[in-house]
């Protein structure tokens, strides 16, 4: 997963989880605080020129990350910029521009607030800040397990692939489907057998409650915090100026 | 389809956090009661949400020669039930915003209410229908995860034309445009997806039948497909 790659080996892996968040916490405020589309489209540079020169996430990467959700953004755009008319049928409609410029923009800085986030700090990080912040326990067991599993999954989906590629399993639309209904069902046969194993480890080990790690020291926190809410304040104060 | 980050308007994507909000709590709490009688389940629902979001990546054929993804909405709810689908595709939502850009958090509520609450109440519930009907397993299963899967896509056109209404005919050209795009892309692929399903049960059936046994799935009619 790329935004795993650029989140373990960034400039700011060493900066405090709820710094970071705060920081983007502000840059979703300041997409939707926005007073024009110019103003959300500089939000959205300067965020991204933060996480690729500020925390040296590489260019090419965070483009790679962004091109799915800029291609969604793209067809929708071009959606909305149709006109269902009762009358004449489907026209373009000029009318709708303003909008779709505002919603453009507004959804690009918020998506490179989203990055600035998520490309800087490893899940891990993100899962011991929810815990401090009292998300409920159940949750939190959710997410561990899910985290610490999916990298499993991962890997066996990617030998079983490679397994059935190898003979031919993808030859026809019905090989395929075919391939990937046994892919999923024996993955799925996994499910349980992981799930019994992992409680037995954890039986052995008087492991019957809330599932809790160690979590990493900031020596930082404090002043991470503070420059975090000073650049989210100059997010905002960026997103109201109009020039 | 993930609505993406930003996308939608503060007040709908408030407001949908709002409207999925009861539901997660709601699934938290049973979640929460079945742990309490069960505590084995604590690893099988955490890695069942890896496997939702693992199966999520995995690339479907379509008809059309179009590709996407597997939603896993209708399998889910059946093996696990569609409350406990709640909390687990919360997290998966939340991952594949967090790890994968798809979605995102402004717009968590809103794709929540969509895949892990109206697709796998209507699967399940059509499960459920299809069974008291007295309709095969197969047959079962493949209307639960392809009109579950299509009740998905059809929620997120509703929001979508909500928050965009046609310029010219409002609201009901609005869903018309989205619900014709999803259409084209949506229905071959719901299909492709019930077959799947229907694979992966077929298979589970056979190898797993022990430890189904106490699931929503085979709860229906004694458990005989």
């Amino acid at each position: 997963m790329l935004i795993e790659q650029a989140a373990y080996a960034n400039r700011w892996r060493g900066v405090s989880p709820a710094a970071k968040a705060a920081f983007a916490l502000a840059g979703l405020l300041a997409a939707f605080a926005a007073v024009s589309p110019g103003a959300a489209l500089r939000l959205a540079l300067c965020s991204a020129m933060l996480t690729c020169v500020g925390a040296g996430v590489p260019a090419g990467l965070y483009l790679r990350v962004a091109a799915p959700a800029v291609g969604f953004l793209a067809l929708s755009c071009v959606g909305l910029l149709l006109a269902l008319d009762p009358d004449s049928g489907w026209r373009w409609a000029p009318e709708a521009w303003p909008q779709v410029a505002a919603l453009a923009g507004r959804s690009l800085a918020a998506l490179a607030a989203l990055l600035g986030l998520v490309l800087t700090t490893p899940l891990s990080d993100l899962i011991a800040l929810l815990r401090r912040l009292r998300c409920p326990a159940v949750l939190l067991d959710l997410m561990v397990l899910c985290y610490r599993m999916l990298f499993i999954f991962s890997q066996a989906v990617h030998e079983v692939r490679t397994a059935q590629q190898a003979r031919l399993g993808d030859a026809t639309l019905r090989h395929s489907l075919r391939s990937l209904g046994q892919l999923t069902a024996n993955l799925a046969l996994q499910v349980w057998q992981r799930a019994q194993a992992l409680h037995l480890a954890a039986l052995a080990r008087n492991g019957d409650g809330s599932l809790r790690f160690l979590t990493p020291q900031f020596a930082h926190a404090g002043r991470d915090t503070a420059l975090a809410v000073l650049a989210g304040g100059g997010l905002l104060i960026l997103a109201r100026w109009a020039s | 389809m993930h609505i993406m980050e930003g996308f939608l308007p503060v007040e709908h994507a408030l407001g949908w956090s709002l409207a999925s909000a009861p539901f997660l709590a709601w699934g938290v709490h049973s979640v929460r009661r079945q742990l309490q009688a069960q505590p084995e389940q604590r690893m099988l629902l955490g890695v069942a949400a890896a496997f939702a979001f693992v199966l999520s990546a995995l690339k479907l054929p379509s008809v059309t020669g179009s590709c996407s993804h597997p939603t896993g909405v209708g399998l889910g709810a059946l093996l696990f039930g569609p409350l406990a689908m709640v909390p687990v595709g919360f997290v998966v939502l939340l991952f594949q915003a967090l790890l994968l850009a798809h979605g995102g958090l402004t717009t968590l509520g809103a794709n929540v209410f969509s895949m892990a609450i109206v697709g796998p109440f209507v699967a399940f519930g059509l499960f459920r229908l299809g069974r008291r009907c007295g309709l095969s397993l197969a047959v079962c299963v493949f209307a639960a995860a392809c009109l579950g899967d299509l009740a998905t896509y059809l929620t997120t056109a509703i929001q979508l034309a909500w928050a965009f209404p046609d310029p010219a005919g409002g609201f009901a050209a609005s869903l018309l445009k989205f619900g014709g795009i999803f259409a084209i892309t949506q229905i071959p692929l719901a299909i492709s997806e019930g077959l799947l399903t229907v694979l992966v049960v077929n298979t589970l059936t056979r190898f797993n039948a022990q430890e189904l046994q106490g699931l929503p799935l085979f709860a229906v009619n004694g458990g005989k497909a």
